[in-house]
């Protein structure tokens, strides 16, 4: 069963986090994504959950990842200057194995840039941001709808890989209202117990290990220091190291395949479109103008890991067209992947690409 | 049970240099907690980064050793999500007043229950002895090489006028009476802050005539002046010496709190 | 009770023989397998904890243990436990 409303969709995030079960929210005012606190301090306590406004990000993230400790579900939600500032403690969060959920409701960069203005820009600084090598989980909605499953969706993939997962919305899609479904019930995917005897980071098959609840009598140690598997630091063993990283890299990036999640229209193609967040809205007008044309698109809900699998759907793509609001973020990561030209449409100042932009870059395209 | 049943005997012994206070703080915190009648299972010892901050890593009990400089926002964090859990913060003078200035004045404003013990070595000992917010005017360190031309941070002033619900000071040499501050602090609801001035020898002592590991001691020994002790010379309008250490309890109040557990 | 110096833990810092009332610790003058000089005890049966622990049933004095920055002082039972009069200088 399902409930329809209209929605904002920073509300739908919020709405979709409390309905994974996220019950503790540490944040602090940003535009675009303050509405998203503001629902949470409002909703957050009578469901006896904890709303907390800190004093900066940096302590937002820190707060976030403490009530994680304590087995909550926790997330936190920002923009631009404030994702810039938690980059250090999302890296504490990716090295202690923490799931949690960022919000990043992307708006005009670099720096203050255009705070009530969309833009994709930190597509490459979710993945790359903080320092050392990492995997994390990015989706990028393009629907008030979306805001809500997706949001949902970065709550179990964070839980089941012990890794922070990041809503990679934008201005657009946070500030728009549209219909929304609200289901009564989500699947709720939860952290893996800990199993009492075993080692607190010894990892499983799956190379994700269960997590040692705190107050449970694990007695966890928990440290950013590259560790072994007890959780004590070990800092100057390059294949202790080496192990570590590769362990909690290898678990996201080589559920690649499994957990991809993506759109597929037009398969037999020649021409592709590859979008997410709010320019898949434009390149969904455009082939609803253009029926005739059997235009390709890829739209990528899930972006990191980026599944590059998927280009393969598209065995005839003489090119690869990638609108997107930032100088070619995404564009750059097809790059690598084929040998066909890919083109980046790159979009900035807030505006959404229009039917008509899109469809010049096709024609064009086309004739080549 | 004694403190010493708190501690992980397998990573004994420490990272610490010979005779930093360090290890003496951790053993008087552990035996607060300990004569308080604290759950292992039920506390949990959160720290940021610096020499000061490895304390957590020695405890056997849940131990979050986090980023330079937010321990208490990562703590507030675990205390606000579980209230029933215990929480004490263990920190560096850099750790807490530099990077972390800002989450001090805010983890004291909101009062959340949790015992923080500051460790001042007036020095950043884990990069190898550079000034701090706390190094002393005049003092030497690897980036005062004329003498620290800054003036300090009295921590405890800040945390009184932050909010804090009890504040005290005391030094490594202190070790009962450090142990009972520390006690007091964790009875009392909101946030308590004990800042405990300490040696380290290896790099603030050795550039600052006080060679030797006793030698801090002594320091600290004569040095020290009871807060009712001062008190009562300003009063009088008497002179205080410059290099006194006040110590004693500075503040001890029942303002709103949170994280209590109910 | 016996006071005892883990040698495996002392760093030789000699804070403990600068807290004891009774001057049971001594700086030590030959250094041990790694090099570190451990104090050595006088008549440790002095210690006010030594003495009493058994009959408080907690630990008495104990300065020099909260002191030790390396958690090297301890104390072991001796059994069979046998209350010894001990002539304590003041
Ligand atoms: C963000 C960041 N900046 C700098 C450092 C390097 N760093 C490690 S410890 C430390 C100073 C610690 O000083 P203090 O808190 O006084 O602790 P102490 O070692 O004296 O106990 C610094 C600057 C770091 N780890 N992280
Ligand atoms: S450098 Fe200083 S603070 Fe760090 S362990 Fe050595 S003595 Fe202690
Ligand atoms: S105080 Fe501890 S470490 Fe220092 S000399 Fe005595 S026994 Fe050894
Ligand atoms: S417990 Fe007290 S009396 Fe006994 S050895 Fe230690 S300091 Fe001396
Ligand atoms: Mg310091």
């Amino acid at each position: 069963m399902t409930r329809i409303e209209f929605m904002q969709g920073n509300a739908a995030s919020a709405e979709g986090a409390l309905a994974a079960g996220c019950r503790f929210f540490g944040g602090y005012p940003i535009t675009p994504s303050t509405e998203v606190a503001e629902l949470m301090a409002r909703k957050m306590p009578k469901l006896g959950g904890v709303f907390v406004q800190m004093e900066d990000e940096i302590a937002s993230i820190a707060a976030v990842i403490g009530a994680a400790w304590t087995g909550k579900k926790a997330m936190t939600a920002t923009s631009g200057p404030g994702f810039s500032l938690m980059l250090e403690n999302i890296g504490f969060a990716i090295m202690t194995e923490t799931p949690l959920v960022i919000v990043n409701v992307q708006r005009g960069g670099p720096s203050t840039g255009q705070p009530t203005m969309s833009a994709q820009g930190d597509m490459l600084q979710c993945r790359f941001g903080s320092h050392g090598d990492m995997a994390i989980l990015a989706l990028a909605p393009d629907s008030v709808q979306e805001m809500y499953d997706l949001t949902v969706k970065a709550f179990n993939l964070a839980e089941r890989f012990r890794c922070p997962a990041f809503l990679m919305a934008d201005e657009i899609i946070g500030h728009m209202r549209e219909r929304i479904d609200v289901p009564d019930r989500v699947e709720v995917v939860d952290r893996k117990p800990f199993v009492p005897g075993r080692l607190p980071f010894e990892a499983d098959d799956d190379r994700v290990p269960g997590f040692p609840t705190f107050g449970q009598g694990h007695h966890t140690h928990v440290t950013g220091l590259t560790h072994d598997a007890r959780g004590y630091p070990v800092t100057t063993d390059p294949a202790m190291h080496d192990a570590l990283v590769r362990r909690l890299v290898g678990k996201v990036e080589d559920a690649r395949r499994e957990i991809a999640d993506y759109r597929v229209t037009n398969p037999d193609a020649e021409v592709v479109f590859i979008c997410y967040g709010a320019p898949a809205r434009t390149v969904r007008q455009l082939v609803a103008d253009r029926p005739d044309d059997g235009i390709g698109v890829l739209r990528l809900r899930l972006v990191w890991p980026f599944p590059e699998h998927a280009l393969a759907e598209f065995p005839n793509a003489r090119a690869f067209v990638v609108p997107e609001q930032n100088l070619g973020q995404i564009a750059r990561e097809v790059e690598r992947h084929v040998r066909v030209p890919v083109i980046p449409v790159s979009k900035l100042g807030g505006e959404l690409h229009t039917p008509d932009e899109l469809a010049r870059v096709y024609e064009e395209v086309r004739a080549r | 049970m004694t403190f010493t049943d708190w501690l992980r005997a397998d990573r004994l012994p420490h990272i610490w240099c010979s005779g930093c206070s360090n290890g003496t703080i951790l053993n008087c915190t552990l035996a607060a907690v300990e004569a308080e009648g604290w759950d292992r299972d039920r506390t949990v010892f959160v720290s940021g980064i610096g020499c000061s901050s490895r304390a957590p890593g020695y405890v056997a009990t849940d131990s979050l050793h986090t980023t330079h400089g937010r321990a208490l926002a990562f703590a507030t964090g675990v205390k606000l999500a579980e209230p029933s859990l215990n929480v004490v913060v263990f920190t560096g003078d850099g750790d807490l007043a530099a990077i972390g200035g800002n989450h001090f004045i805010h983890a004291c404003r909101r009062n959340v229950d949790m015992t923080v013990v500051c460790m001042n070595n007036l020095i950043y000992g884990m990069t190898g002895g550079q000034g701090s917010p706390t190094t002393p005017l005049g003092a030497l360190s690897t980036t005062t090489p004329y003498g620290a031309s800054e003036p300090a941070f009295d921590l405890v002033a800040l945390a009184v006028a932050a909010g804090a619900n009890h504040v005290a000071r005391w030094t490594a040499y202190h070790v009962k009476e450090l142990e009972k501050a520390v006690k007091t602090g964790l009875e009392t609801p909101g946030l308590s802050f004990i800042e405990v001035r300490a040696g380290c020898p290896t790099n603030y002592g050795r550039k600052n005539r006080i060679r030797e590991v006793t030698d801090m001691a002594d320091h600290f020994r004569t040095r020290s002046m009871l807060k009712t002790k001062y008190d009562r010379l300003v009063a009088e309008g008497k002179p205080v010496p410059a290099d006194a250490i006040v110590v004693g309890e500075f503040v001890r109040r029942a303002n709103p709190a949170m994280g209590v557990a109910p | 009770m016996k006071l005892v110096i883990d040698e495996n833990r002392c760093k030789g810092c000699n804070l403990c023989t600068q807290v004891c009332p009774y001057r049971i610790f001594s700086p030590g003058a030959r250094a041990n397998r790694k090099g570190i000089l451990v104090p050595v005890l006088d008549r440790p049966e002095r210690c006010t904890n030594c003495r009493l622990q058994a009959l408080y049933g907690r630990t008495l004095c104990g300065v020099c243990q909260l002191t030790c920055p390396d958690q090297a002082i301890g104390w072991v039972s001796e059994r069979p436990y046998e209350p010894v009069r001990i002539e304590v200088e003041y």
